[in-house]
């Protein structure tokens, strides 16, 4: 192609007008740039999720399914699942998976004079394992002790050994608290590493965990628990403890007394906003490419008006009609080149610095799916400078070579 | 060589079709021009000399009427075929010389030997005829808007000859040149007729209608003289 008359011809004259080249290309580099980076932003939002959730991915979530109608606490059904509830569920899961109650609620939590707010969850010594990483301490051993999450022990400044205090006085229910314990005080047993976003509801990194014991004496409700988590022995029988599950429970399908939800559900619906949210961007970053073919198309016009003698010259002595259109179809197809070749670093460098800036990490950027996004924003780049010469070029070898000729 | 004509126009008749109503620029026209004939065709404007040229040159066909470039029926050929005897048969030399302002003096007399062989010449073709023209190596990198309009000629005159056509069609050559330099213009034309290529040329100036064997002359569309 390069030694090509026509080529030679194309960037010559794409050079004779260079200034109006540039800008012409500028605007395919910012569509390149928008569709890439958005691109980029969406699918390494969605990776992200996708890692953190996929940790807790063998895991079943059961709350109540409670619809809160008027002032708090006039539930028009159960806010918690019961210990005959629980008794179904287990029944339900058989052998197949482990069955992890909790209790849990929001309050405030004190070390010397630095407060911090979070969750508290009270459950099974034993089950701690089976979910959560002890990063530095030991488990749950006496009725006073507890496991911080990292995020929270950085910020109250605690380490294990130390004592924080819990305010006895939930944010939610259950609110039967005992006014007695208004601050009771906990030993640090060990730090919970950082989780992320997990599906299991179970965010102990501004959080902390007591045995279902302390949880209760604390703040009443035993034996009604805000959630039970079931861990499934094999992910591909997920669906169908669900479904024994519900079977079990929800025997009114009108008003079902308890909701399931896993990891794939939460995913779906997270990857479905994130995707609604990326075509949104894309379709941003599609019209700057729209701006930017009405640009291209413009300057190839330009291009076919300013030479139509030319034309007519290439014509008179035997040149033919396709061999004009390919000449003005390069010019376009040189355009692009530039635009997308400029638009595709740029898209790595600010892609980068916007994944890095709104994510708060790149370590998905490189990823084949992510990056992917630049060369496709450059295919697209290129192909819509083509598709704007098309006419500009079919206008050019469809002229008459005497009247062409005749034009000054 | 045979009696075959090169060029045949037979009862020719272009009619342009006009807002104003229709125009007849030619009007049933028949003529021969045989192989090394040198012809010039003269007229006042608008007695049909371009059509007449533009029809010869096959960028336009007949309304009704037949034309047969070195045998063939052109208004039965295909635009392609059309486009490729055009390029192989007929040298074009106008009087604005008209060569391609993007490319250098060299580029524009390869330029018909790429349309033809898909490649550029390797057998030192387009510098011989440069050399025949009195174009040298330094002039041949010039575009054409650093040449004179002698060189410019020049340039043309070489670039109709490198793809060997038969038939040389000249409009006005000299039309844009001072005396002497249109008198060396026509020196090459004779020169080149001498050597076997047919020569048409349109002209008003009856001292460049003299280098022709044959004088044809049109009004209104029709052939009025031909000496």
């Amino acid at each position: 192609m390069i030694g090509d008359i026509f080529f030679q011809l194309s960037v010559r004259s794409v050079k004779l007008n260079f200034t109006r080249s540039i800008l012409a290309s500028i605007g395919i580099v910012i569509g390149v740039v928008a569709i890439s980076a958005m691109g980029m932003l969406g699918t390494n939002m969605s990776l992200q999720v996708e890692d953190q959730l996929s940790s807790s991915a063998n895991t079943i979530v059961i709350t109540a399914d409670a619809i809160r109608m008027g002032p708090p606490g006039s539930s028009s059904s159960a806010s918690y699942i019961s210990k005959t509830q629980l008794n179904k569920i287990k029944s339900a899961v058989g052998t197949n998976g482990t069955v992890i109650p909790l209790y849990s609620t929001t309050t405030q939590f004190t070390s010397g004079n630095v407060q911090g707010r979070g969750s508290i969850y009270g459950m099974n010594p034993d089950d701690v394992n089976e979910f959560l990483t002890i990063g530095n301490g030991t488990n749950i051993a006496g009725i006073n002790e507890a496991l911080i999450g990292l995020s929270l022990s950085e910020s109250l400044g605690v380490e294990v050994g130390d004592r924080i205090k819990v305010s006895s006085a939930s944010d939610g229910p259950p609110t039967n608290a005992s006014s007695s314990a208004s601050r009771a005080t906990l030993t640090i047993a060990g730090i919970i590493d950082d989780r992320g976003t997990v599906a299991d509801s179970v965010s102990t990194d501004n959080g902390i965990v007591v045995s279902k014991e302390w949880y209760t004496a604390q703040y009443d409700g035993k034996d009604e628990y805000t959630q039970v988590n079931v861990i499934v022995d094999d992910t591909d029988m997920i669906a169908e403890i669900e479904d024994a599950i519900d079977a079990k429970i929800n025997t009114d399908e009108k008003k079902p007394s308890i909701r399931i939800t896993d990891a794939s559900s939460q995913l779906d619906t997270i990857s479905s906003t994130l995707s609604t949210l990326t075509t949104f961007c894309l379709a941003i970053g599609g019209i700057s490419l729209i701006v930017a073919a009405v640009s291209i198309f413009n300057v190839m016009m330009m291009s076919v008006n300013e030479r139509v003698q030319e034309i007519g010259i290439l014509l008179s002595i035997g040149t033919e009609t396709g061999e004009v259109r390919r000449m003005f179809l390069y010019e376009a197809f040189i355009l692009g080149i530039v635009g997308s070749g400029i638009g595709g670093l740029m898209s790595v460098v600010i892609g980068y610095s916007v994944v890095d800036a709104m994510i708060g990490t790149t370590e998905f950027f490189f990823m084949p799916s992510s990056i992917i996004y630049v060369p496709a924003g450059m295919v697209v780049g290129m192909v819509v400078c083509v598709i704007s010469g098309l006419y500009p070029a079919w206008r050019a070898s469809n002229m008459d070579p005497i009247d062409a000729l005749r034009s000054d | 060589m045979t009696d075959t004509p090169l060029i045949s126009l037979v009862d020719v008749t272009k009619t342009y079709h006009l807002e104003s109503g229709d125009f007849t620029a030619l009007n049933h026209v028949s003529l021969d021009i045989k192989e090394n004939d040198f012809v010039a065709i003269m007229g006042p404007s608008g007695s049909g000399k371009s059509t007449m040229m533009n029809q010869l040159g096959i960028l336009d066909v007949p309304s009704t009427g037949e034309l047969y470039i070195d045998g063939k029926n052109v208004a039965k050929m295909s635009n392609l075929e059309r486009t490729h005897l055009r390029r192989d048969t007929i040298g074009y030399i106008f009087q604005k010389f008209y060569l391609i302002p993007l490319l250098s003096a060299y580029e524009n007399v390869e330029y018909p030997l790429i349309l033809k062989y898909k490649k550029h010449d390797t057998t030192g073709r387009t510098s011989a005829l440069l050399d025949a023209v009195g174009i040298d190596k330094e002039k041949a990198i010039h575009r054409p808007n650093q040449l004179s309009g002698g060189q410019q000629q020049r340039v043309a005159i070489a670039r109709a000859l490198v793809n060997d056509p038969k038939i040389l069609l000249c409009d006005e050559p000299t039309g844009n040149l001072d005396r002497k330099t249109g008198f060396q213009i026509m020196e090459i034309l004779c020169n080149l007729q001498k050597d076997g290529k047919t020569v048409i040329l349109v002209t008003h100036d009856p001292k460049v209608a003299e280098y022709a064997h044959r004088t044809i002359r049109l009004d209104d569309g029709r052939i009025v003289e031909e000496t």
